[in-house]
């Protein structure tokens, strides 16, 4: 663990990245305490606005706070980051290693079905799903989330099945211990690294599909403050008053950024060979 | 090279079968009765009836499912709910405007993704090499319709240098003989119509280029750094080879064909991508008619325009197979 912050610190991006992160964090957590106005207060008198020192963002076409409706959209954002790729992991995860370690029937069905999956640009699956289960803010996570589990499926199957012809794994079967308990035990928790990197490059796009669903209007509706409903809201005045549209578009920027950098920083660290390079 | 070729198709055939699976369903996961969830309420029971009847959701799952293929196999892909045309019809036409900047994005792509990767990846923490990095990262970072804003406000409605939206001045007409814009317009032998369609091509093909590009450039640069440790490089440089015929003789050459498939691969998020620039750019391709379909909860259409994304990127990954194949002597020797 010391090393892996030792190897944060020297790598600058990386640090950058949390740093960025750790502050838009405390800015979520404690913005509300620090008197800014309401996401949702509505104040046709000062609608429009350019930035200014009471509205550091500017307001938006019903007078709302800019700055206040992004750092209230961040929650949201963070959530759709860590809550899409949590189900995409325990879904993908559990059908990966169960194919990877049964084989056979199953293993045929699990794949062709990841196959599929993974036939459709994930994007137009996401909308097209998203579309059916109609338009809002969880059916959107369950959209990308579906789209992204094959991956982490396709990736636990190889670790499985590199796993499962260990001495240590075969010392198990022949012991006569139970399937399920030697799948959790043994061969899922020698598995798991390569996981974890796949999962923390995942958030940024997990992030940048829901945004994007949103943007087309199959995610989060109005008067919710999301990033990507609010960039497509106040897309009309984009021309007149562009910090509206584009205030929530630099912060979907700002947070990808932020992960893929921290994706990537793990992702060497991970990689023996890139990692003596460093 | 042909056993190759069949056995490949072959293997796509389960894969096609749960795709249209899924496109099938799509209507199916309506909650509740699709036919009254669409109309909304105040339909009437004659309505919903008649919009039963045209989604074919009365006879029993598997015989909707049976006539579904049948039709896809004659190419009826069912009418649209709004326009009442036969989608296939609908798409077709539609189709070479999205191909035309995708395929245009891809060559882009490639001519600066490649290049970039390689400079990057022999002058590790150079200054060039930091430059790229934090670039491409931004690149991947980037919502893609944020993209498209910046872009048409800067370029468009800031310094006008470039059209706005669409894919041709209005006051041109250009007889559609191939549907390609430009194609068409160098048809007609009009000067005046190939620069209009060349200029309102660069921004729509700038932000569906950027996304792979950088995507690319890391690509190649990560995998040349890895090449670049392998023994046969310090083999030939041993051996007294040049640093240029080291790195463009061995270490590119290893280094281009896993970027061959990163190029089929995310082709796929490319074709996503899609659907928010021409909706953003008023691109008239299926990824704007998908948006459209979207907004008017046209289902036949949404399904339709799905599986054609699918199809498109299932035809780019034999495509990049095939050229892998024939790439890798490896593979090439196996073949044979």
């Amino acid at each position: 663990m010391n090393d892996l912050i030792r190897f944060f610190r020297i790598n600058t991006l990386a640090t950058m990245g949390t740093s960025v992160l750790a502050f838009l964090l405390a800015a979520i957590l404690f913005g509300p305490f620090l008197g800014l106005a309401s996401p949702l207060e509505l104040n046709m008198a000062e609608k429009l606005q350019p930035p200014s020192s009471n509205h550091w963002f500017g307001t938006d076409s019903f007078g709302r706070d800019m700055l206040a409706r992004i750092i209230h959209g961040g929650r949201y954002t963070l959530a759709i980051g860590l809550g899409v790729v949590v189900v995409a992991f325990i879904v993908g995860v559990f059908f990966g290693t169960v194919a990877g370690f049964l084989g056979g029937i199953a293993d045929m069905v699990i794949m062709r079905i990841v196959d599929a999956i993974l036939s459709f640009p994930a994007l137009v699956l996401a909308i097209a799903l998203a579309a059916a289960f109609g338009p809002s803010l969880q059916n959107a996570m369950l959209a990308v989330a579906i789209t992204l589990a094959p991956q982490f499926a396709r990736l636990a199957r190889s670790q499985a099945l590199g796993v499962s012809v260990k001495p240590y794994v075969e010392a198990a079967v022949s012991l006569g211990l139970p399937r399920h308990r030697i799948l959790w035990r043994h061969v899922l928790i020698n598995a798991i690294g390569p996981l974890l990197v796949q999962a923390s490059l995942s958030v940024g796009s997990a992030i940048l599909q829901t945004a994007s669903l949103g943007f087309l209007g199959l995610g989060a509706q109005p008067p919710l403050a999301e990033w990507g409903a609010d960039v497509s809201a106040n897309l009309q005045f984009v021309r007149s008053s562009p910090w509206t549209a584009l205030g929530p578009g630099f912060a979907i920027l700002v947070t990808v950024l932020c992960f893929n950098l921290i994706g990537d920083a793990l992702a060497d660290w991970f990689n023996p060979r890139r990692r003596s390079e460093l | 090279m042909f056993d190759f070729l069949v056995r490949r198709l072959l293997a796509l055939i389960p894969v096609l079968f749960v795709v249209l699976v899924i496109v099938f369903s799509l209507v199916r996961f309506i909650p509740g009765d699709p036919a009254i969830t669409l109309l909304g309420p105040g339909a009437t029971e004659s309505q919903v009836a008649a919009l039963r009847e045209q989604l074919n959701l009365d006879a029993p799952l598997l015989q909707q499912f049976l006539e579904y293929l049948t039709g896809l196999l004659q190419g009826d892909m069912g009418q649209s709910l709004k326009s009442g045309k036969p989608v296939a019809d609908e798409i077709l036409a539609r189709l070479p405007a999205t191909l035309e900047i995708s395929v245009l994005a891809v060559l882009i792509a490639i001519v600066i993704g490649i290049p970039i990767g390689v400079l990057s990846a022999t002058r590790p923490n150079s200054l060039f090499d930091h430059l790229v990095r934090v670039t491409s990262l931004v690149g991947v970072s980037i919502p893609a319709f944020l993209l498209a804003l910046l872009l048409q406000l800067v370029f468009a409605t800031w310094l006008g240098l470039l059209p706005v939206s669409g894919r041709m001045s209005a006051y041109l007409f250009v007889e559609p003989v191939t549907g390609f814009a430009l194609v068409d317009a160098w048809l007609s032998g009009e000067t005046g119509a190939v620069r209009s369609v060349l200029a309102h091509l660069v921004l729509p093909t700038s932000v569906l280029a950027a996304f792979l590009a950088a995507t690319l450039g890391r690509f190649v640069r990560t995998t040349m750094l890895e090449v670049m440790t392998e023994d046969y490089i310090r083999t030939a440089r041993a051996k007294g080879m040049t640093w240029n015929t080291v790195i463009y003789g061995h270490a590119l050459q290893n280094s281009l064909l896993p970027a061959i498939t990163v190029v089929g691969l995310k082709f796929a998020e490319m074709l996503g991508g899609a659907i928010l620039t021409e909706t953003i750019f008023a691109w008239p391709g299926i990824g704007r008619f998908m948006f459209e379909a979207i907004r008017n909860r046209d289902y036949p259409v949404i399904q339709g325009t799905t599986l054609v994304f699918a199809l498109l990127f299932m035809l780019t990954s034999v495509i990049v197979d095939i050229i892998h194949a024939m790439l890798d002597p490896r593979v090439r020797s196996k073949i044979r």
